[in-house]
């Protein structure tokens, strides 16, 4: 007890530095808030008369027809693949997975091109169908199409989500269910839904998230979301003051449906003893089997392989003229950003875990969680918030706009809530009687972390660095609004081909992108199989 | 763990530091990144020796970042491909003034600005196309004509968020005043085949595809669908023809719209900076752009590319082309409170 009580009596220094770092993160925010004040509000109601109020609309619709699909394609095919055991069982897992590398805003060109007028599908009605190719060849529905399309590249998240819940509720709930007579549609609405809420709702977060932090595949089809209103004040009416109070409000929505999430959920925690065996399902009619590789191959299929075989054709059609050396440096500044980055995030995000740990004190697990509601700000209101920050705020230094740390700040601060999930949960499930003994037995924090916490967390550590790594390089807004000069990265080049309507040519950049993210994940999957199936360990 | 972090540290800290000038560079902020640029770079980096530095974004994201880079931008010189952006640029202080006589030799001097801040680098024209099939050369005259009912359902053209088209209604604001500009854009919405969409060539393609029968686009996206190497772009480039609006006897003739290049207030290379704007207003240079992009050159002894010259001669606006910067705000309010998406 004694050193324990050594040591703790430095944990001042300890939370001091917690705050602080918490500081460092949040500062933007605070820039932007400073930046709000003495704000007229002449353009604001400008804004709200003419444009906001139908931008708030077609944002809220946006995100819940993309919500609808994500959810869809995501339940289904996890249900699926926890509970059958069928050959290609383990492709279908990975490749379900895999749409994660594809950024939307490349989702959304792909598409629009495999659409479009002069693309494959209506040529060739054209040419074979043309009665068809008149009812391809309209224009509407353009909202609820860009929601499938997003959904495509976001249900991952779900499934992910998903996936682990349903094979962690394991045989009991769903034999004892069965055997009580409930049909396995019952079960699974009556059952597995309710018990996997928690998990549900948190992937549906993060992709209710990415809708609104998306800026690449909503203007290229002309969506004008929430966000565009504060493009529309920051760059053409060139105020930064009503910009930022936009920013704030979309923040304050978004923590305020954080929150409530967080309440509502916390009420449905259930406490059920984890995957005693997995559920495997022996009796499926061949119907159903067939409805449900249906329900795999189509997300598989629209998610990934269409879209990456469409950006392989185009590679071909444009190879000669690609610039391999570009493609190499841009490679090469993307990965050393993310790298930078991510590495900084996990070091950041470990000892907060860490700290929060051997400490234990509400005020501390509090700054915790604090740190995790950037996440909430959408990439391009962080690009606004660190700009206001260098510019207008008693700690302006002008030299830090087009610099590479600025970029690295505003990824860390994006994504320093994706690299903290995976390490609480792991960081959580050890007992304290670890510290304890550790402390009994003469060890030092750093020693403690060394030997135990490291090993044991390791795991979850790589699972934080490959997704944030992923996350970072697939990035657009930030990374367009604060480029460091003649650094352009695979996600900038990549956009602007495509806006200017070179699709082809952005090909080898894409697929440049969506390789390094497949390998990535390829390796997180991995990773991540070794954990839900503790039931093999058994 | 902890040799990542002091790494981590030195790598944050050393980025900090400016870079250090180097006086054999010149630094761009570009709004132009089309492959007839790079083209342009690498001959005038042959040339003269002198290393040309790119930074491509939009005209927006360029302007706030000079903004509030201040005195400490990296850049020498912006280059954009709309007018307003230079005249709200030059506006905002960001530039300094550029009296090199010899340039201004080789430019026809409509193009020029009154002001003596921003250098023109090429010209384009905003035009009507319509189909071949459905539209008589005849039925059009003007942009103002364009309002009228017999193009219901009919016109199509892209989002108002577009600098090509804020600058379009912002010379009609010059010429005709905000009141008739503000009926006639109700009118032009009554008239859209659909909501306002996608680029020029996707206003082209959608004539071609029957959506609607003309389009307001911008000229030298007509020569880059009929030089594309795909075949259904070609056949959409076909499928229509251009037409120079308001060309009548007493009328004003068609709108334009130029690309310029400005040196920044604090230009650091500035010898170098005014090479570059020489070397791109010269006769070799205005021809790299003719050749590549299809716009017209400011240097009147470059002729435009073959397929351009097929459009024959036209009559252009002589409209101050700082109004298509002054007026913007006023256009920005009409298409807000008409509605044109």
């Amino acid at each position: 007890m004694e050193i324990k009580k050594k040591y703790l009596s430095n944990s001042s220094k300890l939370i001091l530095s917690t705050v602080f770092l918490l500081f460092i993160v949040i500062l933007p925010i605070l820039a932007l808030i400073y930046s709000v004040f003495g704000v007229e509000l002449d353009n604001f109601s400008y804004l709200w008369e003419n444009l906001l109020f139908e931008y708030s609309i077609d944002t809220i619709y946006l995100v819940s027809l993309t919500s609808f699909f994500s959810l869809i394609f995501g339940i289904i095919p996890a249900w699926y693949v926890s509970t059958n055991n069928f050959r290609g069982k383990n492709f279908y897992d990975i490749m379900l997975y895999l749409p994660l590398a594809i950024p939307a805003y490349i989702m959304a060109f792909t598409y629009s091109d495999i659409l479009s007028y002069t693309g494959p599908i209506q040529s060739f009605s054209r040419k074979y169908f043309p009665g068809l190719a008149d009812f391809l060849n309209r224009d509407y529905l353009q909202i609820e199409i860009l929601s499938i399309i997003m959904a495509l590249s976001l249900y991952p998240y779900i499934y992910t989500a998903c996936r682990l819940s349903f094979s962690l509720i394991g045989s009991n709930y769903i034999e004892l269910s069965r055997s009580l007579g409930m049909s396995s549609t019952k079960t699974f609405f009556k059952i597995i839904i309710p018990l996997s809420r928690v998990s549900i709702f948190s992937g549906l977060f993060l992709v209710i998230m990415e809708v609104l932090n998306e800026y690449g595949a909503v203007q290229y089809f002309g969506v004008n979301t929430f966000t565009s209103g504060i493009f529309r004040s920051w760059y053409s009416m060139q105020d930064v003051q009503t910009a930022s109070l936009l920013a704030i409000i979309l923040f304050a929505v978004v923590v305020m449906f954080f929150l409530t999430e967080r309440y509502v959920n916390s009420k449905f925690k259930f406490n059920y003893k984890p995957n005693t065996k997995n559920y495997v399902s022996n009796h499926t009619s061949k119907t159903k089997k067939i409805l449900l590789h249906i329900s795999c191959l189509f997300p598989i299929f629209l998610g990934f392989i269409i879209p990456v075989l469409f950006i392989i054709n185009n590679v071909i059609y444009e190879f000669e003229k690609i610039d391999f050396v570009r493609v190499f440096n841009l490679t090469t500044n993307t990965v050393l950003i993310s790298l930078t980055a991510s590495i900084i995030i996990i070091i950041i995000a470990v000892y907060f875990q860490f700290i929060k740990r051997i400490i234990r004190n509400r005020a501390v697990s509090l700054l915790n969680d604090a740190i995790s509601l950037t996440y909430a700000l959408p990439g391009a209101v962080i690009g606004l918030s660190l700009i206001i920050l260098v510019t207008k705020t008693p700690f302006k230094s002008e030299i830090m706009i087009g610099s590479f740390s600025l970029l690295v700040y505003a990824y860390v601060m994006r994504y320093m809530a994706v690299g903290i999930s995976p390490l609480k949960s792991s960081f959580e499930k050890h007992p304290s009687s670890f510290d304890d003994t550790a402390f009994n037995l003469g060890m030092g924090p750093l020693k403690l972390f060394r030997r135990i916490h490291f090993p044991i967390n390791k795991s979850a550590i790589a699972i934080a660095f490959l997704i944030t790594f992923v996350d970072i390089i697939k990035e657009l807004p930030i990374t367009l609004i604060l480029t460091p000069f003649n650094f352009d990265t695979l996600s900038v080049q990549t956009y602007q081909y495509a806006v200017d309507e070179m699709i082809p040519k952005s090909a080898i950049y894409s697929l440049t992108i969506v390789m390094l993210g497949t390998i990535l994940l390829i390796f997180l999957k991995k990773i991540v199989n070794k954990q839900i199936d503790v039931s093999k360990n058994n | 763990m902890r040799n990542v972090f002091y790494l981590s540290i030195i790598v944050l800290f050393t980025s900090c530091m400016p870079n250090k000038k180097n006086s054999n560079e010149i630094n761009i902020y570009s709004q132009r990144h089309y492959d007839s640029d790079k083209l342009q770079y690498k001959k005038f980096e042959e040339e003269t020796g002198i290393k040309v530095n790119v930074t491509k974004a939009g005209a927006d994201e360029l302007i706030q970042r000079m903004k509030n880079e201040g005195d400490n931008s990296q850049a020498d010189l912006f280059i954009t491909v709309d007018v307003g952006k230079l005249w709200q640029a030059s506006d905002m202080g960001l530039f300094q003034k550029f009296d090199d006589q010899t340039v201004f030799d080789n430019l026809d001097p409509q193009f020029l600005d009154k002001n003596g801040y921003w250098v023109p680098v090429t010209y384009r024209s905003r035009v009507v196309v319509y189909s071949n099939e459905r539209v008589k050369k005849e039925d059009l005259s003007t942009y103002e004509d364009l309002a009228n009912e017999k193009w219901r359902g009919r016109l199509l053209v892209r989002s108002s968020s577009n600098a090509y088209n804020q600058a379009l209604v912002s010379s009609l604001v010059a010429n005709l005043g905000p009141d008739a500009v503000t009926s006639w854009s109700e009118n032009i919405v009554k008239n859209f085949a659909r909501d306002p969409k996608g680029s020029d060539r996707d206003q082209v393609k959608a004539i071609a595809a029957g959506q609607g029968d003309i389009a307001i686009v911008n000229s030298y996206y007509i020569g880059l669908l009929l030089s594309s190497e795909k075949e259904e772009e070609i056949k959409a480039g076909n499928a229509v023809s251009v037409f120079f609006p308001n060309q009548g006897e007493n009328e004003r003739g068609a709108h334009i719209n130029v690309s310029g290049i400005a040196l920044l207030k604090n230009a650091s290379n500035k010898e170098n900076a005014i090479k570059l704007i020489k070397y791109l207003t010269s006769e070799e240079g205005q021809q790299t752009y003719v050749n590549n992009s299809y716009e017209y050159a400011i240097n009147p002894n470059v002729k435009p590319d073959s397929i351009v010259q097929a459009w024959g001669e036209f009559k252009k606006d002589p409209v101050d082309l700082n109004m298509l910067g002054i007026m913007r705000d006023e256009a920005i309010r009409i298409f807000d409170k008409t509605g044109w998406k």
